[in-house]
C-alpha cells in the first residue's frame, strides 16, 4: 500500500518486466474471473442433478420469510411431500422479496407459488405476475372465513391469491420495566404517551444512564413502512387512508381530523416527550425490532409473528402482549391483515401448484404452520380456517387475544387496485411531515391528500 | 501496454517470411487470447447487460406479458420528473462539495506524507484503511458514531465544546452534509494515494532553482507543487466526479433517502423507481440519461484538460 519511488531503471529491462508483469497480471485476472464465473454457477448445479433424478422437477415456492418462518415451511413441505409424492423447493428472503421477484419476472423464471403478505395483491396483479383463482375450484374453500378471503379479493371482486394465515396487531410492553415504575398497562393513547415517557425519564432498566426510551416507532418510507404502522392508530382514531363507496370508488381521507391527531401524537413522542427510539425516522422493521429486542425501548406495537421472537430476547416473562390502545374517542380498531398464496400466470405446474395451496390452508396445514418445530416461527399466526379456532391451535393465551383482536376490532388496509402505491405515498408524507419538528401538520395533510387522490384517479377508482 | 510490448518483438528480424508472417499474426493475436476468459466474462455479465438497459429504456417493461414499445417517453418523463430533478440537484450538491473537500484535506495529507521514512509508509498504509473498507460497513460504522442522542459518539465529542446533541441522519436540515462528512473520510485516504504519487514525480531541481529565486513555501507549492501534479489533480477530480454521480450504497444503508426525501440522490431514486415501483423502464431510461452525462462530462473535463495541459 505504500507507495514505492520511481526508479531509474534502463528502458528495456523495465520494459520486459512491465511485459511479464502485464502477462501475469492478465493471467491472473482471467483465472479468478473464470473460478469466480464457476462459483457463481455451482450453486444451481445441485438442483439440477436433483432435478434429472426424478422424473417431475421439484414445485418452486417463493415466500418472503426469515430462516425461523422457513423451518415451518420446510415441516409443511415434508408431510404435504410424503402424502403426495410431489417434492417442494423454497426459496425465502425478508427483505427486496418484491425487488427479487421481479427480476425472477424478467428474466422469465418465476416460481410456481409466490406467498407474500396480503399488500402484496394489487402489486402482483398490476405487474401480471399472477393467475386469477376461481373460489369454486379450490377443495376446502369454503372452510375459509369471508373475512380472509376478502383480502385476496381485488375491488372488482376478481380473486387472485389463497389466504393462507390471518393476524391482527398487538401491544408489546416491557412488563418488568412497567412494574418496576409501579404503573398500569396501557388502555389509551394517553396512557402509552405516560408510560413512553416514564421508560425514557425513569430508568427502567437501572443501569443509571438514561439509555431507554418508550415507543418503538419504524419510521422509515421503504416499504410504505411509515404509513403501515401508523395505519392502527389511525384507525384508532377513527380515520382511513382512503373513504371508498360500494362501487370501489372512492377519495383519500387524510384532511380529516383523524390524521391530523394521529401525527400531532405522534410528533409530540418525537418532538416534546423525545420518547421515541433514536433514529425512529430511518429504522426499517428490523431496526425497531433490535430497539425492542436490546432493550433500548419497551412498547412496541407489532404483528403477533413476533410473539416467539420477542420469547427469545428480551424473554417471555419480561413482555407482555396487551391489546393495540384505544384512540382519543375510545375507538378500538388495529390493523388486521395475513399471508396470501399466489400461483403464478407462468406456472407449468398449476395443478400440483393448488394442491400445495389446498394443503396450506386444511386443518392438517393449518396446524402445521402454527406450530412451529424447534427453532421455527409460526407462519400461520391466525387460522383461516373455520374448523380451527386459534385459542386451541396455540396453546399459548396470548394467541387467544391475538384472536380476540383480529375478530373484534381488526381493520384491513383499504381495497385498492394497487394499495401498495397508495401506502408508498403516504408514507413519503407522513415521514415528512413527522421528520420536522416544525412542520404545519394539517398543511402537509392537504396536500398529501391531494397526492393520494392523484393516485387514486391514476389507478381510476377517483370517485367525482 | 500490450501493443507497446509487442512491437519491438514483431521487429526481430524473422527466419523466413510466411513464418514470419505467422508469427507476427499470432504475436498480434496473442494478448487477445490472454484477454478472452477476462473479456468473456465482462461481455456476459456487463456489456450485455448494459445494452439490454439501454433497451428496456424505451420499453414499459412487462412481467407477466411481452414488453410494451413506448419510443421516448420515458426519457420524456426523466426530463420532466420533479423528484428527479431535486434529486439531481442534491447529487451536484454532493458531488461539488464531496469532491472538492475531498481533494482539498488529501492535499494538504499528501504534503505531510510524503517520503520514504519507515513511519511514513506505516502511516500511509493505516490512512488508507477507510478506502478499502466496504462502503455498507462504513455506513453501519458512521450510523453508530452519528447516533442523535446525546450518548452519540460525535455527539459526546460536541458536547465537550459545548454543543447542543445534533440530529445527523434524523434532522432533514443535516442528513445530507452528515452523509457527505462520511463520503469525505472514506475517499480522502484513496485522493491523498493519488497525490503522494504525483509528488513524487514532481521535479526535485524545479524546487532548489526555485528556492535560488527567492521563492518561499507559498509560492514553491503554487508555481511548482500544483503545475506538478496538474496529472494527478485531474485523476483526483475525474474519479471523484464519477463516483458521486453514482453515489449509492453510501445513501441507501444508512438513511436510504430520508427523512423527508432530504438524501435523494440520483441512483436512490432510480432505484426506487425500478426496484420499488417496478418501472423498469422509466429506470432504465433515467439510468441510460446519467451513464450519457457522466461519459459526456468526463470526456469533456478530460479534454478542457488536455487542451490547457498544451
Amino acid at each position: 500500500m505504500s507507495l514505492p519511488a520511481p526508479s531509474p531503471t534502463t528502458a528495456r529491462p523495465r520494459r520486459a518486466s512491465l511485459r511479464g508483469l502485464a502477462q501475469g497480471w492478465l493471467w491472473g485476472c482471467a483465472w479468478v474471473s473464470l473460478c469466480v464465473g464457476v462459483g457463481a454457477f455451482t450453486p444451481a448445479a445441485p438442483a439440477l442433478a436433483q432435478g434429472a433424478a426424478v422424473d417431475t422437477k421439484p414445485l418452486r415456492i417463493w415466500t418472503r420469510s426469515s430462516k425461523d418462518g422457513r423451518k415451518t415451511y420446510d415441516a409443511i413441505a415434508a408431510a404435504f411431500t410424503a402424502q403426495t409424492g410431489v417434492r417442494v423447493v423454497y426459496f425465502n428472503a425478508t427483505t427486496d422479496f418484491e425487488q427479487r421477484l421481479a427480476r425472477a419476472a424478467v428474466g422469465r423464471d418465476l416460481p410456481d407459488i409466490i406467498i407474500n403478505d396480503g399488500g402484496s395483491l394489487g402489486q402482483f396483479v398490476s405487474m401480471g405476475i399472477v393467475a386469477p383463482i376461481q373460489r369454486a375450484e379450490i377443495a376446502g374453500s369454503a372452510d375459509l372465513h369471508e373475512r380472509a378471503w376478502r383480502t385476496a379479493t381485488l375491488p372488482d371482486g376478481r380473486v387472485f391469491a389463497v389466504p393462507t394465515s390471518a393476524q391482527a396487531h398487538v401491544l408489546f410492553v416491557r412488563k418488568d420495566w412497567r412494574e418496576k415504575l409501579g404503573l398500569p398497562a396501557p388502555r389509551t393513547w394517553d396512557d402509552v404517551a405516560a408510560l413512553a415517557r416514564a421508560f425514557t425519564e425513569r430508568d427502567p432498566d437501572g443501569n443509571g444512564r438514561a439509555d431507554t426510551y418508550g415507543l418503538v416507532l419504524p419510521g422509515s418510507t421503504a416499504r410504505g413502512y411509515t404509513a403501515w404502522y401508523l395505519s392502527s392508530f389511525l384507525f384508532q382514531a377513527g380515520g382511513d387512508f382512503v373513504r371508498l363507496g360500494a362501487d370501489g370508488h372512492g377519495r383519500a381521507a387524510l384532511n380529516e381530523p383523524a390524521a391530523e391527531q394521529t401525527l400531532a401524537f405522534f410528533k409530540r413522542l418525537l418532538c416534546v416527550d423525545k420518547s421515541v427510539q433514536p433514529g425512529a425516522i430511518n429504522a426499517s422493521t428490523q431496526e425497531a425490532n433490535r430497539a425492542f429486542i436490546s432493550g433500548q425501548a419497551g412498547i412496541y406495537l407489532s404483528g403477533p409473528y413476533h410473539i416467539a421472537l420477542f420469547d427469545r430476547e428480551p424473554g417471555a416473562a419480561k413482555v407482555e402482549v396487551l391489546p393495540a390502545p384505544a384512540g382519543p374517542g375510545g375507538g378500538r380498531a388495529t390493523l388486521a391483515g395475513g399471508e396470501l398464496a399466489f400461483i403464478s400466470k407462468t406456472t407449468q405446474r398449476r395443478a400440483d401448484a393448488q394442491r400445495f395451496i389446498e394443503f396450506l390452508i386444511s386443518p392438517q396445514g393449518q396446524t402445521l404452520g402454527a406450530r412451529p418445530p424447534k427453532g421455527g416461527l409460526p407462519v400461520v399466526r391466525l387460522p383461516v380456517n373455520r374448523q380451527l379456532a386459534a385459542g386451541s391451535l396455540h396453546a399459548d393465551p396470548r394467541w387467544a387475544l391475538v384472536s380476540d383482536e383480529y375478530l373484534q376490532h381488526g381493520k384491513a388496509l383499504p381495497l385498492l387496485p394497487n394499495a401498495s402505491r397508495v401506502q408508498q405515498v403516504v408514507a413519503d408524507g407522513f415521514n415528512a411531515t413527522l421528520a420536522r419538528c416544525n412542520s404545519n401538520i394539517s398543511q402537509d395533510l392537504q396536500a398529501l391528500n391531494r397526492k393520494v387522490d392523484a393516485e387514486l384517479a391514476k389507478q381510476r377508482v377517483l370517485a367525482p | 501496454m500490450k501493443a507497446d510490448a509487442a512491437a519491438p518483438a514483431a521487429a526481430r528480424p524473422s527466419p523466413g517470411p510466411s513464418s514470419g508472417l505467422r508469427g507476427t499474426l499470432a504475436q498480434r493475436l496473442s494478448p487477445w487470447w490472454f484477454l478472452a476468459p477476462a473479456l468473456l466474462i465482462f461481455l456476459y455479465f456487463k456489456f450485455i447487460p448494459m445494452a439490454r438497459g439501454v433497451q428496456m429504456s424505451f420499453y414499459k417493461v412487462s412481467f407477466g406479458d411481452a414488453d410494451e414499445w413506448v419510443g421516448l417517453d420515458n426519457f420524456v418523463r426523466v426530463f420532466t420528473d420533479e423528484a428527479l430533478r431535486g434529486a439531481a440537484g442534491r447529487t451536484l450538491l454532493y458531488v461539488l462539495v464531496t469532491v472538492s473537500v475531498s481533494a482539498f484535506i488529501a492535499l494538504l495529507l499528501a504534503q505531510a506524507l510524503q517520503g520514504q521514512a519507515r513511519h511514513l509508509r506505516i502511516l500511509r498504509t493505516a490512512i488508507f484503511l477507510p478506502a478499502v473498507t466496504s462502503a455498507a460497513v462504513v455506513a453501519e460504522i458512521w450510523r453508530i458514531l452519528y447516533a442523535p442522542t446525546s450518548a452519540g459518539v460525535v455527539n459526546t465529542a460536541l458536547g465537550w465544546v459545548g454543543l447542543a446533541p445534533q440530529g445527523f441522519f434524523s434532522d432533514p436540515d443535516q442528513a445530507l452534509a452528515a452523509l457527505m462528512g462520511m463520503h469525505v473520510w472514506k475517499h480522502v485516504p484513496y485522493d491523498t494515494v493519488i497525490f503522494v504519487a504525483g509528488l513524487a514525480g514532481v521535479n526535485r531541481e524545479l524546487y532548489d532553482a526555485a528556492a535560488v529565486d527567492g521563492a518561499n513555501a507559498w509560492h514553491r507549492f503554487v508555481h511548482v507543487t500544483l503545475p506538478g501534479l496538474a496529472p494527478a489533480i485531474t485523476v483526483v477530480l475525474t474519479l471523484g466526479c464519477i463516483r458521486g454521480f453514482r453515489v449509492f450504497t453510501e445513501v441507501y444503508a444508512t438513511t436510504g433517502g430520508g427523512p423527508a426525501g432530504s438524501t435523494e440522490v440520483v441512483m436512490t431514486h432510480i432505484y426506487k423507481q425500478g426496484f420499488q415501483e417496478l418501472d423498469f423502464g422509466y429506470a432504465a431510461a433515467a439510468s441510460t440519461v446519467l451513464f450519457v452525462f457522466t461519459a459526456l462530462a468526463t470526456a469533456a473535463f478530460l479534454a478542457w484538460r488536455r487542451r490547457s495541459a498544451r
